[in-house]
């Protein structure tokens, strides 16, 4: 159900939208290489994120389809740096977000990045 | 788009459990019990072949072979003496082993309780005069080539004690005591699972053995009986502040609750959840967060009222446990 | 040619009557067994009636619970799935179980005895059609607000097994575990009045001339599962009652704290499950054995083989129950009996199957619907066999207990050894009920899905098992590879489904209830079922001479219809029977049966309201319900037992027959015998459990025992039996007064309330309370279980006391003041065992 919902959005805007990954194009960074960062710091506790099984935590907000998300966190505008930034140092990046920092390097952080806007598109 | 990457093999990681671990016994308890599994699968085999046969001949044979299937010598022969020959064969060779398997297990054997709980597991290991000398959860550390005895009890209803690779399973029943010899011959990491049903999460309360090299066993006891707590004031103070300290012990300060599993060696664990998550900081945050999501029914409230500091700073301390 | 009774066998001889008889005779019989219509149908007793409706119902259950279990294969064909939630799993496994078992199994092998064996008998009806329509109403209005239980998230959520402590108290605090202990209450009743009629239908309603030995083989199965029954079922009531006492009023059976333990519940509720399992793989052993016959035209082969081994079925399943209990750490030498005798169980299983191995391979099979049904069962069942083989060899079973392999085991078994027989059997015998036959093309549809879909579901069953999949899991952890095959179980689950559906499609097509113009004997059975039928069964009841009469005399069919043998019409005007001898089925006497009447199915529908609304804890209603229930019962009761002018009537060619008995040759001492047999098992079940409790904790046993008030407590009862005695033998006096009879019984229940209140004051005044420990608990348990029979004693003596004053209680013998002083004399009994036992052990 939660994917159905997710990708609903995406069937309506894939016609008329020009492919995002222009914006969100990250030529270092190794989406494959970032799920596995995902798998090892354990994001998946908090957030629902597409491709992983387990676990699908709810605290967070769900990351599927992120690349078709206007804001990081409803505040930051949905950009490779900022997202690579965010996900490894969230209080750093936006002071007051509930989310904690994550034990990444700034490459494994932009593998990240990579992973989550690859991720919801097919 | 990059290839699909594999699904997340997560408990598998976790633990390097066996896809078949009835058929890939870790030691001799197991060990004798997976021979016997395929006596008997031969013997399904060999029966069903017979019975179908016989079947077949009854419906498609030739009129000599229907003539002999077709009388009360058929059934006293096939109904009532094949039966009786295998069931025999069959009987003695499992209650020998049933003996086997119960015998005592030498009196220095290493001594563990395990007591289940909704829906973890406390785990206690036991010095020489059966008292408890240190505390766990969840998972439990072998020597390997040793038998090992494990006491079964439980503290609220049934659940019933599972690790295949190992032994088969035993029940913890309230107000009783089962023992349960296992051994593992060789290093490794085995899961198992409750596998009586206990109400709620039933389905995710799962257990981890880790089997060591003798000496490598006795250097992880010496390190965690010389444990000091974690010199984090923040974190300690922390994990009073919230209320971590009123359902769970951290051994050495002032935490001293026993309704929740023991975290004195937490940060040293495999898994979290019993057994159902990897242990990092961002499956020890979310547990934290709201456990509800991840495994709905546990007894642990969310704490969703956290800040991200104050998450971080508890996570921290928790992997400080070891 | 011996005689069982003093009748003269060669009386036979005087069959088939010669001549034409009256046109009006047969007139006058279809009126007095005609329907009642439109609403009043629900005042039908009549078996064909009851029977279709009981079958129908069942069936709608088995529906519903496979609903459940389509809803609890899609929640498990990947891991992690979100279609059911935690909750609502637990309690549709629990549903699907409960209901597959009791609303679904027991009550279709019973629905079907009904149905069937009145025909097969050639008896008028079963002997107490009354007892049917209440035991079928009680069951479906019961089952139905069961069910619905669900919708309102209610449901319980223990297992269809309830074990405590998880099922206790504390840790089950809703109502959802008392719908199940309550829910299944009346399930209980209704099951046990089921069997009674089957057994004294079986034993006493047989054609004249059908020994035991002419019986058909489907009867002895349903005499077997009549008596496991009888056996089986206390335990679980016992069960459920101690149980309910514990959650309700915090009674400790099962409370390891106090001096009970949970393993109790355990051995009583197995001590049923287990043979619950041969209750339902019996009657369909003996439907198979029945049309395995038909199908390859051919007597059954070793017919004595079959009989011995449903008996020794019924006798050791009644030793294997604690192997489900394997691994809760039982002794080595308990564990080695107890393999020992689920490994023996195997031993008459195999005898039925080579017996219809032998019967086909005898035979020329024809290969239609019923057959391939049959082959499918017998296939199926063998691997469910094998696979218990399998785990009653003690270390296997540590290793498959409580995972799918044993999921994947038991559907083998009872699909194989219940489901598939049975859709043999609906294809096989509706002819019997319906103008049409069902449809060959689709039934071949409808099999080869079945078989195909559960083969896929349940093959992989065992595998996942192995690889570490426990039951009774909402949902699991990718990256085990189990996924794989549960998805195929899925696949294969709606497999099955589809096979049902192609089935109710041939139904929807196909069947039209009918009971005079039925297809007839499409197959080309041989037993009497086979006749020509009315609501009054065969016009005339034949004397059978061998086991498939249809087929050793080409003439029958057309002799009993042209009524040339017993009963051609009624001979008092009303419905009735021939009630013969139980080994040599000889006639000994016409019995009167009861017609529709609304009072049966009023007093279901209470019984049903008073478990549902003490369930819900409306508790004045519950009451009222129950009241209401008893009054119904009895005013039901009230047009029973009633002589007929004539005292003696001529039932065909010249033999005259009584038309009234009692003692032990009336059936009605039969069934009050086997009730009390019930009684006396639940009884059993209760000291049972004390000295369990007591073995296993002695040390709460502390309360001091009075002996001294044995003194008043066993003469209290000793008077109870006496007077009970005393008033039957009165009524045989010429001088008696009239209210004689009536105040000695009524004195009798008096002192029955005397020993009882003794009894109770005694234990009070030692201060043991039912919530301190297992002592009191059990110790109470037992009194309550003695002061439950003595308030009915009391109800007997004012029912007594009504009939007397309108002068119903007639002499020198009376059925209705027999079996009261029966259950008095019983009840002084138990309660003196009661009083004695209970002292026992402790202080």
């Amino acid at each position: 159900m939660h994917r159905v919902r997710a990708l609903l959005p995406l069937l309506l805007t894939a016609a008329c939208k020009p492919p995002p990954d222009e914006a969100q194009h990250m030529p270092q960074a190794d989406p494959v290489r970032g799920k596995q960062a995902i798998v090892r710091a354990g994001c998946g506790a908090c957030h629902v994120i597409p491709g992983l099984r387990w676990p699908q935590g709810q605290i967070g907000p769900s990351l599927e389809g992120f690349a078709d998300q206007g804001l990081i966190a409803g505040r930051l505008p949905n950009r490779p740096d900022l997202l690579a930034a965010y996900v490894r140092d969230a209080p750093a990046t936006l002071p007051g977000t509930t989310m904690p920092s994550m034990p990444l390097t700034r490459g494994e952080a932009r593998d990240v990045a990579a992973y989550l806007y690859a991720s919801g598109k097919r | 788009m990059s290839r699909p990457i594999s699904t997340l093999r997560a408990s598998a990681e976790m633990t390097n459990g066996s896809i078949f671990p009835v058929f890939d016994p870790a030691g001799p308890y197991a060990g004798s019990i997976t021979t016997l599994t395929w006596v008997l699968i031969a013997m399904f085999v060999a029966v069903l072949g017979v019975v179908i046969s016989a079947l077949w001949i009854a419906l498609r044979g030739s009129g000599q072979l229907k003539a002999r299937l077709g009388g009360t010598r058929a059934i006293w022969i096939g109904g009532i003496g094949f039966p009786v020959v295998v069931l025999t064969a069959l009987l003695v060779y499992g209650l020998t082993l049933t003996r086997n398997l119960t015998a005592p297990v030498p009196q220095d054997a290493m001594r563990v309780r395990i007591t289940g709980e909704m829906w973890w597991w406390r785990v206690a290991y036991l010095d020489r005069s059966g008292r408890p000398f240190m505390l766990d959860a969840n998972e439990l550390h072998i020597p390997a080539g040793r038998p090992v005895l494990l006491e079964l009890e439980s503290n609220d209803v049934i659940h019933s004690f599972w690790v295949p690779q190992l032994s088969g399973k035993l029940d913890m029943v309230p107000g009783r005591r089962n023992t349960l010899p296992i051994q593992a011959d060789a290093p490794g990491v085995f899961a198992g699972q409750c596998a009586e049903y206990c109400g709620g999460p039933h389905a995710l309360m799962g257990f981890v053995v880790i089997a060591h090299e003798p000496a490598a066993f006795d250097r992880l006891m010496a390190t965690r009986r010389a444990r000091r707590p974690a010199p984090d004031a923040r974190g300690r103070q922390l994990f009073h502040s919230t209320g971590c300290a009123a359902c769970h012990r951290i051994a050495g300060t002032e935490a001293n609750g026993m309704a929740g599993p023991d975290l004195t060696h937490v940060g040293s664990r495999r898994s979290l959840g019993a057994g159902i998550l990897p242990n990092n900081r961002g499956t020890m945050m979310g547990w934290i967060g709201d456990s509800q999501s991840i495994k709905p029914g546990n007894r642990m409230p969310p704490y969703k009222t956290l800040s991200a500091a104050e998450l971080q700073a508890l996570a921290a301390y928790l992997e400080a446990q070891r | 040619m011996k005689s069982e009774t003093g009748f003269d066998p060669a009386l036979y001889d005087r069959f088939p009557t010669a001549g034409e008889r009256p046109e009006s005779e047969l007139k006058e019989l279809e009126r007095i067994w005609c329907a009642p219509k439109g609403w009043q149908l629900l005042t039908a007793v009549n078996n064909n009636y009851i029977g279709f409706f009981y079958v129908a119902a069942a069936f709608l259950f088995f529906l519903l619970a496979g609903i459940l279990a389509l809803v609890m294969r899609v929640q498990l064909a990947l891991p992690l799935q979100g279609i059911l939630p935690q909750e609502t799993y637990n309690q549709f496994f629990t549903m699907h179980g409960t209901v597959m078992m009791f609303l679904f199994a027991v009550p279709m092998v019973e629905a079907i005895g009904v149905l069937l064996l009145p025909q097969m008998l050639a008896a008028r009806d079963l002997p107490f059609p009354r007892l049917s329509a209440y035991a079928f109403w009680a069951y479906f209005v019961g089952g139905l607000c069961f069910f619905a239980s669900l919708f309102f998230g209610l449901a319980p959520d223990g297992g269809w097994f309830m074990y405590p402590p998880y099922t206790s108290i504390t840790y089950s605090p809703g109502i959802n575990a008392d719908f199940w202990l309550l829910g299944i209450g009346f399930i209980e009743i209704s099951a046990i009045a089921g069997a009674i009629e089957i057994i004294v239908g079986v034993l006493r309603t047989r054609a004249p001339g059908m020994t035991l030995d002419k019986m058909p083989i489907y009867a002895w199965a349903m005499l077997v599962l009549g008596v496991m029954i009888i056996i089986a079922f206390p335990s679980v009531i016992l069960g459920t009652l101690l149980l309910e006492l514990e959650r309700a009023f915090n009674w400790p059976f099962f409370d390891p704290t106090r001096g009970g333990d949970a393993l109790l519940w355990q051995h009583l509720f197995w001590f049923f499950g287990h043979p619950e399992v041969y209750i339902i793989f019996l009657p369909a052993s003996g439907l198979v054995s029945m049309m395995v016959a038909t199908m390859t035209r051919t007597p059954l082969v070793g017919h004595y083989l079959i009989v011995l081994a449903f008996l020794a079925t019924g006798f050791i399943s009644f030793g294997v129950w604690a192997h489900h209990m394997f691994t809760t750490g039982m002794p080595n030498l308990s564990i080695g009996f107890f393999s020992a005798a689920s490994m023996a169980v195997s031993v008459p299983a195999g005898i039925q199957i080579f017996s219809w191995i032998a019967t086909f391979a005898v035979g020329k099979p024809r290969y239609n619907v019923p057959t391939l049904f049959l082959l499918g069962g017998i296939v199926t069942f063998v691997i469910g066999g094998l696979t218990g083989v399998m785990v009653a060899m003690v270390p296997f079973d540590w290793q498959a207990h409580d995972s799918y392999f044993i999921v994947a085991h038991l559907h083998y078994v009872l699909i194989g050894g219940m489901v598939f027989p049975m859709f043999a059997a609906f294809y096989y015998w509706t002819p019997m009920i319906s103008s049409r036959a069902l449809s060959e093309r689709l039934g071949k549809w409808a099999f080869w899905l079945m078989f195909t879909g559960m083969q896929v579901t349940f093959w992989p069953m065992h595998l996942v098992g192995l690889m570490g999949m426990p039951r009774r899991i909402y949902t699991y952890l990718p990256g085990r590879e189990w996924e794989v095959i549960n998805m195929i179980s899925t696949v294969g689950a709606f497999m099955l489904a589809a096979g049902i559906s192609a089935f109710l499609i041939d139904v929807a097509r196909n069947f039209r209830f009918t009971t005079d113009n039925d297809a007839g004997n499409v197959y080309g059975g041989g037993t009497l079922e086979w006749l020509p039928t009315g609501l009054y069964s065969a016009r005339s009841i034949p004397v059978v001479k061998s086991r498939e009469p249809v087929w050793d005399d080409p003439h029958l069919a057309k002799d009993v219809k042209a009524g040339r043998y017993f009963l051609p019409g009624s001979a008092t005007g009303l419905r009735e029977t021939l009630v013969t001898s139980p080994v040599r089925a000889e006639p000994q006497y016409l019995q009167i049966m009861p017609g529709p009447s609304v009072w049966p199915f009023l007093a279901a529908v209470f019984t049903a309201g008073f478990f549902i609304l003490l369930t819900i804890q409306a508790y004045m209603p519950s009451f009222a319900c129950g009241i209401l229930a008893v009054v119904c019962v009895l005013r039901w009761l009230w047009d029973t037992d009633r002589l007929v002018k004539e005292p003696e009537v001529d039932v065909g060619a010249g033999i005259r027959l009584p038309t009234y008995v009692t003692g032990p040759r009336s059936h009605g001492w039969w069934a009050m015998v086997i009730l009390l047999i019930v009684v006396g098992m639940i009884f059993v079940m209760g000291v049972f459990s004390f000295f369990y409790l007591y073995g296993v904790q002695p040390r709460f046993w502390v309360a001091p025992a009075d002996l001294w008030s044995l003194a008043i407590i066993l003469p209290a009862y000793g008077a109870a039996a006496g007077l009970a005695w005393l008033a039957r033998y009165m009524l045989a006096r010429e001088a008696t007064e009239h209210w004689t009879p009536g105040v000695l019984f009524l004195c009798g229940a008096i002192a029955l309330a005397i020993g009882i209140g003794a009894d109770l004051w005694s234990w009070i005044a030692s201060g043991l309370r039912p919530e301190a420990s297992g002592q009191g608990a059990t110790v109470y348990a037992l009194l309550s279980l003695e002061a439950m029979l003595a308030t009915i004693s009391l109800l007997m003596a004012s029912y007594i006391s009504a009939r007397n004053s309108r002068g119903m209680i007639v002499r020198p013998r009376n059925n209705s003041l027999d079996l009261c002083v029966l259950w008095v004399i019983y009840t002084a009994g138990q309660g003196a065992l009661t009083a004695v036992l209970t002292r026992a052990v402790g202080g």
